[in-house]
């Protein structure tokens, strides 16, 4: 597989991309007083809200002085975005990256992340039962890899990093602000790390308290990538540090989350990830609640990497996956493809 | 000195990995790696001191079908001769 070299002009030229991602109206689901809007994080250079994340806890260990070019290495377990993000960044940064990903991550996200230059270690669930299952395996072996050689490797860690919630506190949230001309009423997001629903919401409540954080978790055992459900997963440190900001919570269905990615592409013509399905969900049960105000939702990726997901699922048959991949709205060139 | 079986020639063959040093999980990763490198029949030594490894690697071994030839301790030290066994 051929890799992806980046010359130094489209090297700041991608990383200056990152973040400004568009607002847009979803027209199908709003109503006469109530306005529907998408923050299309996919528009980021590889492809999801994630780039913010890993764009900052790399400059901010840059600033630290804790990487060193051409020599670090960056070590990350996770089973997707992060992954691709922080593997796109530190290659163009000049940095290694080796990423820990449990082996049944699908096929799609591991030739992006080989594509885009990282060295993948691949865990099984047999491997060490003690510690747990999926990513937590990928956790403790990337903890175990990173721990004894400080000098050479540097764990991000996006679970406890300050620098992830710093992206969207002053990076997302403002933008949100400034593209709603301050009239957002709620705004919806899905949780993982907790670093886009803290980050964003607690800039949206210093600018007004009134303003209603809605937090989406999946079902339990789902396959809604990016999400978690915190029943069957501790929250993260990073999350608890400032969970106070979150009004409500929704549980996504993997059902209604994928009925949902079927009628964006069907009504709104935008072809999305499952975790924008969970949130497109959440937006519409809101809409019945309320008389009025202005809703905005993150949605995480675009369903490019999802092919085999969707059709397993028998969402779309692979001609109707096809179909809306080509005449879909809102799908900008990705840097891997 | 504690031995899961002898074989000689077979330690004498064996490809050695040393994972002193590292921790659970890494020296099980690292003989997985190694025994997926491997064909059916080879043999590989592991030198590891850690005492979670005992109980990590044995474990992995048999779960996946393959041969503990040897476990043998030498003060901290725990050596491992394992055969692929598919």
């Amino acid at each position: 597989m051929t890799s992806i070299t980046f010359i130094q002009s489209n090297k700041d030229k991608v990383l200056s991309k990152i973040g400004n991602t568009p607002l847009i109206e979803l027209k199908y689901f709003s109503t006469n007083k109530i306005k529907i809007f998408a923050k299309l994080e996919w528009f980021n250079p590889f492809g999801s809200v994630k780039d913010r994340a890993a764009y900052w806890m790399i400059k901010d260990a840059e600033e630290k002085k804790i990487l060193k070019k051409d020599k670090s290495i960056i070590i990350e377990p996770t089973s997707g975005n992060t992954g691709i993000a922080l593997t796109g960044i530190a290659s163009n940064l000049g940095y290694k990256v080796e990423i820990v990903i449990p082996e049944k991550v699908s096929e799609e996200t591991k030739n992006i992340l080989k594509k885009l230059g990282a060295t993948l270690h691949e865990t099984s669930d047999d491997l060490c039962p003690r510690v747990g299952a999926g990513t937590d395996q990928s956790i403790a072996l990337a903890y175990a890899i990173s721990k004894p050689r400080p000098d050479l490797y540097y764990m991000p860690n996006q679970y406890e990093n300050d620098s992830n919630y710093l992206s969207h506190y002053q990076g997302t949230g403002p933008e949100i602000w400034k593209q709603t001309q301050g009239k957002i009423t709620h705004f919806f997001t899905g949780c993982g790390t907790g670093g886009t629903i803290t980050g964003i919401g607690s800039f949206l409540k210093e600018k007004n308290d009134n303003i209603k954080v809605v937090a989406i978790q999946a079902q339990k055992n789902h396959l809604l990538q990016g999400l978690r459900n915190f029943e069957e997963s501790a929250k993260p440190d990073l999350f608890i540090r400032r969970e106070k900001v979150v009004d409500d919570w929704y549980t996504a269905t993997n059902q209604k989350s994928f009925d949902m990615v079927k009628l964006l592409a069907e009504k709104e013509n935008i072809f999305v990830g499952p975790s924008s399905g969970s949130v497109m969900a959440a937006m519409q049960d809101y809409v019945n609640n309320y008389e009025e105000g202005i809703f905005v939702g993150i949605f995480a990726d675009d369903g490019r990497k999802f092919q085999s997901l969707y059709l397993q699922q028998n969402l779309f048959s692979k001609d109707e996956f096809n179909k809306y991949l080509n005449s879909c709205k809102h799908l900008p060139q990705l840097i891997y493809q | 000195m504690m031995s899961a079986g002898s074989n000689d020639s077979n330690k004498l063959d064996a490809k050695t990995i040393d994972v002193r040093g590292l921790y659970c999980p890494e020296p099980v990763f690292r003989t997985k790696i190694e025994i997926e490198r491997m064909t059916k029949g080879e043999t590989l030594k592991i030198i590891s001191d850690d005492p979670d490894s005992e109980e990590d690697i044995s474990r992995w071994v048999n779960r996946n079908g393959h041969e503990l030839i040897s476990l043998n301790k030498n003060n901290n030290d725990l050596e491992f001769i394992i055969k692929k066994a598919k």
